[in-house]
């Protein structure tokens, strides 16, 4: 006996109750019939025990056949059978499953390229972003000067380079001159990063020492665009802002777009002008020395910010800040891609849902068949197996439709995507989406092939025979709560899209503070070399404009630094007699040069003074008109007009308030608007000027100048190019762009939720009429009427739908915390939001009711009594 | 065109026969059989598994009741199909006709069944 028991242990546990209660019935049977015939002696013993001994080649038998492929290719070919008899059933499951899984996987790839996968760099653990920052201050970039002393002192770092892309660069000499993005480097900058230059070499140690070595490196992509992958490119010279340049290297596309240049030169430290060390420009990027952390790093990076800031008083406070470089790429699209993979979950979660509920149907109709199988003496793990193995199929087909639909959402992604998610080139299904996929559709499938499978295990036999084709309440009840959760998911996904919808709505009513139809924008870089003084750009300008003016349908033209939502520089300033006593009283404000008409052109409102004007001359006093916020800020209660601000521009530049303008929203519409001082072109001391934006009104198509525009800049100046045409209509509806992003994709998903939650309703009222046939009919036979039938089958369904709801609720006002910082002027409890998709899903389940509901109505009472 | 002789289904193996047989004489549990068969129980349960599972043979527990009686626990029995019965059939025709063909001459005797 213990050895058939020992041997048991070799046989699959779902047959080995079965296996033993076999062996140990002819065991006993025979001893008990040898001990009565008194035979039981020595040689018999000894043949039952050789017998005995049969029993571990018999388990490993059935552990083999258990697990042997032919089993499994039988039980297969028969799942597919069964599928293939009822194809719809098939169909709806797999497409159902398919949908779920391909906006997973889709998810899960994009989720997987742009936060999971490590950044291409070698050893992007390593990599660290730095910024400066003023103590517990935003965050900005580093002066040249402080670069140079914490690269000599820092030993953290195996590497400290530091780069910027740094505005833009005409390029000419072969061809059409053209605007290029431009960026300076470190010499070391490639190499901390790990980018290997594809041809030629990165720049040298004695290159970055000032402005006397003219040497460039090209991007990958405009080597390819404008010099056809020439390979002999290394050793030529090309013009750039009109100086010859010697290239030295061509780039490999770059790993990702936080340094999006086209042209890279040596930055010059030590070169006039880079020793300011107020004058942060620069981006750094280390590279941690092995074993060091981002904590220890952080604090010698505070130390030698103490030794800096007792040697040159004005670092006074200021630090740098270390920051995963992996942040700095992936950004806040981190939290957006979070919420659309739990989004996507969701939506998995009710076709799962859909499907369990689908199968649980089945089941019951089933529970016939399986009877009648069992009692016919196939064993109970036999049809476990069949059940399970018909889940699998399905999941699996499921799974490969699933892939399908996945490929195409990537690309859909890809082509709405790009520009807002990061990486995005690097995007595609990849072997881990792929595996996900796999292991996706294997536990969907296991979970809803579970349900039904384990009541086929119970084996209810004899009642499920006697109950042939009627209702099992607990199947009932567990599709309740199915449907319950599905609507209570679909609920949640709605709030959340509803919110960002109306965050999307908010954004786009918005004021900007400026009338943007009809307002052409380019972009024309002067370069220093024949621009060298203000006066010159101000002659440019002015003879510029007026020409523009001359073209039919312009209204009105101007001349900006600063466009509105594109950002801008700012700097510090304070009152005039009220110098700052500390850091803590620093104040800074953006810069914006502009020509005389530019307030006119934007339509901005004068809130008080007035704007400048011809008699505000280059050698006149100072002047200056600043924004209404800051002039509320800077005077509370008084007049701004007439007061003095002292503004720095690496030089105090002293300037009469002499206007109040309307707040603009210049840093994008979601944040509010900025502090802006505006500065005359035509003063010299005032502002920086790089890169000037022109700014013309016309009345009708504003797109349609352009030629006009660029005839008459050819005209006044072959060599410069006109750069970034845009309307100003188009920056607009940029500024809203992923913010519409979101919504649209969080809306397609909310739309697919709803309607497998409907489906899933439909689905349970239907079989349920069905299943209730007999009932109904006796009830209208009994003298029931239609339409209390009617609301009997409704209220049912609609009772789901009231739960569902309630339970939606209680989850919303927790999944509406997670999305709180992607809202815009929305409360994350809006009344609005939630009466809407309240009603939006009560409505659509009492749709789903009314079908069943009729049906019922119709059932005939003699039917119905058939059908017994 | 030449007729095609119906696809026979594969002959069941020499020991499948055995038990086959045996239970097709009404000798139903497992020890039983291989009393009848002389075969040993490593061979006789897995060719029974695997009649069972191809649908030749089907097996049930005996009532509980006579078990009891007996004190002892329930035995498992075992009866050929209609599709065991022709797979039996035709198999043994089948090793008649090979016996036939390869009768060595010496011994022109008909394989015993």
């Amino acid at each position: 006996m213990r050895l058939v028991r020992t041997a048991s242990l070799l046989v699959p546990w779902s047959r080995r109750q079965e296996w033993l209660l076999e062996w140990e019935g002819e065991l006993a049977h025979r001893i008990s019939r040898l001990e009565r015939t008194g035979r039981l002696d020595a040689p018999a013993a000894a043949a039952i025990f050789t017998r005995t001994l049969g029993a571990f080649p018999h388990a490993l038998w059935v552990l083999h056949d258990e697990t042997s492929v032919e089993t499994m290719i039988h039980d297969i070919r028969y799942a597919i059978r069964t599928h293939l008899r009822r194809p719809a059933f098939a169909t709806l499951v797999v497409a159902t499953l398919g949908l779920g899984i391909g906006a997973n996987t889709a998810m899960f790839s994009i989720v997987n390229s742009v936060l999971i996968e490590p950044l291409p760099y070698e050893r992007p653990e390593e990599l660290v972003y730095l910024f400066g920052a003023f103590q517990g201050g935003n965050t900005a970039s580093i002066s040249p000067a402080d670069f140079v002393d914490y690269r000599a002192r820092q030993t953290v770092f195996s590497s400290l380079a530091a780069g910027t892309v740094w505005g833009s660069a005409v390029l000419s000499g072969s061809g059409e001159p053209e605007r290029v993005t431009a960026a300076i480097a470190s010499a070391n900058f490639f190499a901390t990063l790990g980018v290997e230059p594809l041809l030629g070499r990165a720049f040298l140690p004695d290159e970055e020492r000032g402005y006397q070595h003219d040497v460039v490196i090209l991007s990958h992509g405009l080597w390819q665009r404008r010099f056809a992958s020439r390979p002999d490119i290394v050793g030529t010279t090309m013009r750039i802002d009109e100086r010859p340049h010697t290239v030295v290297g061509v780039l490999p596309p770059m790993p990702d777009t936080t340094f999006d240049a086209q042209v890279w030169r040596p930055v010059a430290f030590g070169a006039e002008g880079w020793t300011i060390r107020r004058f942060h420009t620069l981006r750094a990027v280390g590279r941690l020395a092995p074993g060091v952390t981002l904590t220890r790093a952080q604090r010698q990076l505070d130390v030698i910010a103490k030794q800096l800031e007792r040697v040159y008083p004005e670092n006074e406070s200021w630090k740098l800040r270390l920051v995963p470089y992996r942040d700095i790429v992936v950004g806040d699209v981190g939290r957006t891609l979070v919420v659309l993979l739990g989004a996507v979950g969701l939506v998995l979660l009710i076709a799962c849902g859909n499907v369990a509920s689908l199968l649980l149907a089945r089941a019951t109709a089933r529970t016939g068949e399986m009877a009648v199988r069992t009692s016919l003496g196939a064993s109970r793990w036999r049809l476990v197996r069949q059940l399970l193995t018909e889940g699998f199929t399905l999941g699996l087909t499921a799974g490969a439709a699933g892939l399908a639909v996945a490929y195409c959402l990537v690309r859909g992604v890809r082509a709405i995507g790009a520009g807002i998610v990061p990486r995005l080139a690097e995007l595609g299904i990849d072997q881990t989406a792929l595996v996900f996929t796999f292991v996706l559709s294997l536990v969907t499938s296991l979970v809803f092939g579970l349900a039904p499978a384990l009541r086929a295990a119970r084996g209810e036999v004899a009642a499920a025979l006697k109950s042939l084709g009627r209702v099992s309440a607990g199947g009932q009840r567990t599709r309740q709560a199915l449907v319950i959760s599905q609507v209570a998911a679909s609920f949640v996904l709605l709030i959340v899209s509803g919110l960002l919808i109306r965050s999307f709505w908010q954004l786009q009513r918005v004021a900007p503070g400026f009338d943007p139809s009809g307002v052409f924008t380019a972009e024309i870089v002067l370069p220093p070399t024949r621009f060298e003084t203000r006066a010159a750009i101000d002659r440019f300008w002015a003879t510029f404009t007026e020409r523009v003016r001359g073209i039919p349908g312009v209204e009105s033209v101007a001349a900006t630094t600063m466009l509105p939502l594109r950002g801008g520089g700012d700097t510090y300033f304070y009152v005039d007699g009220r110098p700052p006593a500390s850091d803590a009283e620093k104040m800074n404000a953006l810069v914006s040069v502009v020509t005389d008409d530019y307030f006119k052109t934007m339509r901005m409102a004068v809130k008080g003074g007035r704007t400048f004007t011809r008699a505000d001359r280059a050698d006149g006093p100072g002047v200056m008109v600043i924004n209404e916020g800051l002039a509320r800020r800077l005077f509370p209660g008084g007049n701004a007009v007439g007061k003095r601000l002292i503004v720095d521009f690496g030089t105090p530049f002293a300037g009469e308030i002499v206007g109040v303008v309307n707040d603009v929203r210049t840093s994008g519409q979601a944040n509010p608007a900025p502090d802006t001082m505006y500065f005359s072109l035509r003063q010299p001391a005032a502002g920086w000027v790089f890169s000037t934006r022109l700014v013309a009104r016309v009345s009708g198509d504003e797109t349609a100048i352009a030629p006009h525009v660029r005839a008459v800049l050819r005209q006044l100046d072959p060599d410069l190019p006109l750069a970034s045409v845009e309307s100003m209509d188009e920056i607009l509806a940029g500024s809203v762009r992923d913010v519409r992003f979101r919504a649209r994709l969080l809306s397609a998903f909310a739309a697919a939720a709803l309607l497998l939650a409907v489906m899933g309703l439909y689905a349970i009222l239907a079989h349920s009429v069905t299943q209730r046939t007999r009932e109904l009919g006796v009830r209208m036979a009994l003298g029931a009427r239609s339409a209390e039938v009617f609301r009997l089958v409704t209220g049912e369904g609609m009772l789901l739908v009231a739960a569902g709801v309630a339970l939606g609720l209680a989850l919303s006002f927790a999944a509406t915390r997670l999305v709180r910082g992607l809202l815009f002027e929305v409360s994350q409890t809006d009344l609005q939001v939630f009466a809407v998709v309240t009603v939006t899903l009560l409505g659509s389940g009492l749709a789903a009711c009314l079908l069943p509901a009729r049906r019922a109505t119709r059932v005939p009472a003699m039917d119905a009594l058939r059908s017994e | 065109m030449a007729e095609r002789p119906p696809p026979r289904p594969r002959p069941l193996s020499l020991s499948a026969v055995a038990v086959l047989g045996a239970i097709a004489n009404e000798i139903r549990h497992g020890f039983d059989i291989m009393d009848a068969t002389g075969l040993p129980s490593g061979t006789v349960y897995p060719v029974l598994g695997r009649l069972e599972r191809d649908g030749y043979v089907r097996a049930r527990w005996e009532s509980p009741a006579t078990a009891q009686e007996e004190k002892r626990p329930p035995r498992r029995y075992y009866w050929v199909t209609a599709s065991g019965a022709r797979a039996l059939a035709s198999s043994i025709e089948h090793y008649r006709t090979l016996g036939g063909r390869f009768s060595l001459g010496a011994s022109p005797e008909p394989v015993p069944e």
